[in-house]
This record gives structure tokens, C-alpha cells and sequence, in this order.
């Protein structure tokens, strides 16, 4: 029959004058795809706060000198560290994606000078924005430029 | 603690709408050079010697814009509160609504316990 | 014609502990919808199954029900789309009241809390000179409508509460419907009542506790996309907060 919902979801400010049921959640809730992927968007947050405090530990290593430094990257080669960066790889991709759909159309209509793009512009624009911040910086940090 | 939460939350949404937009896309980079391509031997190791790492970090733009400086900071603080926010709305999926204050509270202070740190650490390079 | 298994929740509170299952064996035609079944079973096999609907056509939001664990209008749905057998369930999220019916008291005192409604002061001098010049109306352009008109197409048929995590599991969240028929309003250039709205939503019934899973708009059949009213309403909010920083509402 599924399983329960809060006890109060939806309850009505003062009680009927009958017994009610307790609310129940969807019965397939956790079976359906589209919900498998919105639990997932929210558990990357878990990725990203990691992936945070690696790099902060990183750059802390930078601020010690180069022995810290170089031992850090040392440390990155062991494979824990790079299934770890496949996951954030994932991770992130997967939550552009999402949010690059979900982002256009939560865009308040305003008219007049305030007016957003289209959805459909805002889409691609995010697109080329992030592909061209990764180029970018993939090519800076790989030491292609600068 | 509910109300406080309440009352910050157009702040914390603004952080976490930033997390997940201009963090994702600084992220993607970065952990494609620094936590794979570099290691897995696919570019060399010199691209990110400590002397350049160094050099980038502190790179500054005309002459006084940190650039290296500000897009690192961007990079460590803004993904946390992109990740504070969903691991508070995770907890809230699994039925956590009744400890949503504290736990709330608690993610978000590690999230600025976490963007202090780094941005100390960024400024002290 | 072919015979299908209808299993309906059953719930009478004067003789049930919890909801049961009750199956019947229905003679479906090929055109019905599933109210269709429903209401068959009540006039045919069995008169003491409780439900609602209203229109046939998909506009008065009475039907909401749930359909093999999806919630859906089933004068509007086809029984067709599924096999022999078919899970009928009162909506989920909700209280219920009896077999398919469930409690709406709860969404009522969301609703009437964003003030649903054209919150204007009485006339003003200048409000007489926009009259139309003939049919002594307020003018709106297309281009003002368009801003919120998706948002009016709301029914109130519930679907998006019972598709929405949140309101399963944050007992004070306004809702997908309530906070889209908020924002139609704020965006309504006839209305004058954004600042009171805007409290609401950042009160008890905060709409940033919505997550964007975007089931709400995935189940609405009016389109109405209320994860992109809930959304605009969040921008809006920061708009308000910011501006008060700055400009605080005088005792307010």
C-alpha cells in the first residue's frame, strides 16, 4: 500500500468529524525512474562537499610549499583518489544537465528591459558558458596556455 | 532554530543557486585536469608543478585583479553550499522533516566553517 | 470489451481499522476512461464505494485519484493504458476521509492563506483615467497577461501534492498549487498585494523548502507548470528580501 507520509501531511486545520486515514506516499515511489534521478541530484550534494574539502586541503598543501604540494599530488595518483574523481566527474555532469533544463523556465516573466531571453536561448547559453569555462580552464591548468 | 533558518533562506538559496551554477561549472575542469588527467600520466606532471600551481594560483589580471585568488575561492566555497543545501533536502526526502532546524543548521555551519577555511587558505597563499 | 481486475482502497472508519484492498471484476470497454470503471463498480457491483467527480472533461480537478501509484485524473485517463489489472487509491499525501475520497481541508487553509485574489486599494484617480475609454475596464496588455496566465489554468485536482516529496514530508509547505496560485497573482499587473504574498511565502510554509524534483509539473494535466511558478516565486522572494534590506516596509 506503500509507505506513510508524515503523519500531518495535508492535514486540515482543525479535525473532520470522522477518523481519516494517515496519508500515504506514492506506492511506487522509490521504484520510478524520475525519482531515483531526483534522489540522486540531491545526494550529490555529498560529492560536492567532499570534493570541497579536498580542494581546500589542496590548496592549504600549496600554501605550506612544495613539499606538501607535491606530496598531495602524489597521493591523487592512488586509485581510491581517481574512482573518487570519476564519481565527482559524474556527479557533476549529471547535476549540469538537470539543472541546465530545470534553470530557464524558473525565470520570473518580467516585460519590459528586465525581460529575460527565451527558455530555449538560456538553455544553449548555458551550455556554451560551461563548456567554454572548462576548455578554458582544462587548457590552463594542463599548461596548454599560460 | 527553524525560524533563523527561516529567516536566512533567501541568502543560503542565493549561495546554493551559485554552488550549483557557477561551482558545477568551475568544477568540471578542475577535476578533469587535477583528478585525472594529471594523474593517470595523460598530461604531464610539470603542468602542475608546485612552482606553477603557485604561479597560477596568485596570477593576477592587469596587473592588480587576483584572478587566481578569486576563481579558487569560488571553486572551494560555493560547492559546499551547493552541498549543504541537498544534503539538507535529502534528509528532509527520507522523512527528517521534524530535525530539519539542527540538521539544518549544522550543514549549512559546516558549510561556512568549510568557506572560511578556504578562503583563509586561498588569501594565504 | 474486455474484463479487467479494478482494485480499489477501501475505508470506512466506522468499520476499518486501516485501508484494505477490495478487488471486482469490471466489463471494460475499449473507450472508457477510468472513471468510467469506477463508476461502474458503484452503480453495478458495488454502491457502497466512495468517491468523486464531477465533469467528465477534465476541468473541474474533482477525479484525482491514484492509478497504479500515479496520481492522475481519471476521467481523463484511459483504460487502455493499462493491463488487466488496475490499483485505484485515494490520493496520496492526503488524509482519507473515506475509500477514495481524502481530506481537502488541509489544502483549503493552505490556499486561502496566500490571499488567491486581486488585493487592490479602493479606486484611485488614477486607476479612472486607465478605464478603457467605452467599457470602463482596467487594461491589461497580451504581453502582462502572458506572464502568468499559465498559472490560472490551476484546477485544484491535487495531482502535483500528491507527486510532491515535500509535501509528503514537511507537513507546513504551502504546496505546488497554492504557491503557483500566489505567483499568478504577484505577477498580475492589476494587483497590488505582492508584499503580503511574499511574507507568506517565506513564513512556516517557506516555498524554498521546495526541492525542484519538478514532479509537480510532470503530473499536472492543465500544464500549468507549477515547479516553474514555485521557482519564479523563489527569485521573487530574494527580490523582496533584498529590496527590504535596503528599503525596509515602513512598520510592516
Amino acid at each position: 500500500m506503500g509507505r506513510p507520509a508524515h503523519p500531518h501531511a495535508m492535514a486540515p486545520p482543525k479535525p473532520g468529524r470522522t477518523r481519516t486515514a494517515p496519508p500515504q506516499m506514492p506506492s511506487t515511489w522509490w521504484s520510478a525512474p524520475r525519482i531515483r534521478n531526483y534522489l540522486l541530484f540531491d545526494a550529490t550534494g555529498i560529492v560536492y562537499y567532499l570534493i570541497s574539502f579536498l580542494a581546500i586541503g589542496m590548496v592549504q598543501a600549496l600554501g605550506r610549499g612544495p613539499g606538501a604540494w607535491d606530496a598531495v599530488m602524489t597521493r591523487l595518483q592512488h586509485p581510491a583518489y581517481i574512482a573518487f574523481h570519476v564519481l565527482c566527474l559524474v556527479s557533476v555532469v549529471f547535476v549540469a544537465i538537470r539543472f541546465f533544463s530545470l534553470f530557464p523556465k524558473a525565470q520570473p516573466k518580467m516585460i519590459g528591459p528586465l525581460k529575460p531571453p527565451p527558455a530555449s536561448l538560456i538553455h544553449v547559453a548555458l551550455y556554451v558558458v560551461w563548456f567554454g569555462i572548462t576548455a578554458v580552464m582544462t587548457a590552463v591548468l594542463a599548461g596548454v596556455i599560460f | 532554530m527553524r525560524a533563523f533558518l527561516l529567516k536566512i533562506e533567501p541568502l543560503i538559496w542565493l549561495m546554493f543557486g551559485q554552488g550549483i551554477l557557477i561551482g558545477t561549472m568551475l568544477l568540471t575542469g578542475w577535476i578533469l585536469v587535477v583528478g585525472l588527467l594529471i594523474p593517470l600520466g595523460i598530461v604531464d606532471a610539470g603542468a602542475l608543478s608546485y612552482d606553477r600551481a603557485y604561479s597560477l594560483a596568485t596570477a593576477s589580471l592587469f596587473g592588480f585583479v587576483p584572478i587566481g585568488k578569486l576563481v579558487l575561492a569560488a571553486l572551494l566555497v560555493l560547492p559546499l553550499w551547493k552541498g549543504a543545501h541537498h544534503v539538507r533536502s535529502l534528509h528532509v526526502d527520507f522523512g527528517g522533516a521534524e530535525r530539519d532546524g539542527v540538521v539544518g543548521m549544522l550543514l549549512y555551519g559546516i558549510a561556512l566553517v568549510g568557506s572560511v577555511v578556504g578562503v583563509v587558505a586561498v588569501v594565504g597563499l | 470489451m474486455a474484463e479487467k481486475t479494478i482494485v480499489i482502497t477501501r475505508f470506512d472508519p466506522d468499520k476499518d481499522q486501516a485501508p484494505r484492498k477490495q478487488e471486482y471484476k469490471v466489463p471494460c470497454e475499449p473507450d472508457w476512461k477510468v472513471l468510467d470503471a469506477v463508476n461502474f463498480i458503484k452503480d453495478e457491483l458495488d454502491g457502497s464505494v466512495s468517491h468523486r467527480w464531477s465533469c467528465r472533461m477534465a476541468v473541474c480537478g474533482s477525479c484525482g485519484m491514484m492509478v497504479n501509484g500515479q496520481p492522475k485524473l481519471t476521467c481523463k485517463t484511459s483504460i487502455n493504458d493499462y493491463g488487466d489489472r488496475i490499483d485505484i487509491e485515494p490520493l496520496a499525501n492526503f488524509p482519507v476521509v473515506r475509500d477514495l475520497v481524502v481530506e481537502l481541508d488541509g489544502f483549503m487553509h493552505k490556499f486561502e492563506s496566500v490571499k488567491p485574489w486581486i488585493v487592490r486599494a479602493k479606486e484611485k484617480a488614477a486607476d479612472k483615467a486607465a478605464l478603457h475609454a467605452t467599457k470602463g475596464t482596467y487594461t491589461q496588455s497580451a504581453e502582462q497577461l502572458a506572464t502568468f496566465k499559465q498559472f490560472s489554468m490551476c484546477i485544484n485536482c491535487m495531482l502535483c501534492y500528491s507527486a510532491c516529496p515535500v509535501v509528503a514530508n514537511e507537513p507546513e509547505f504551502l504546496g505546488p498549487a497554492a504557491i503557483a496560485l500566489g505567483h499568478r497573482y504577484n505577477m498580475d499587473s492589476r494587483d497590488e498585494g505582492k508584499a503580503e504574498r511574499n511574507a507568506i511565502f517565506r513564513g512556516e510554509g517557506t516555498v524554498f523548502s521546495c526541492s525542484y524534483a519538478n514532479e509537480c509539473s510532470e503530473v499536472c494535466p492543465k500544464n500549468v507548470d507549477p515547479a516553474a511558478a514555485v521557482n519564479q516565486a523563489k527569485f521573487e522572494a530574494v527580490i523582496d528580501w533584498a529590496k527590504n534590506l535596503v528599503l525596509p516596509r515602513g512598520g510592516a
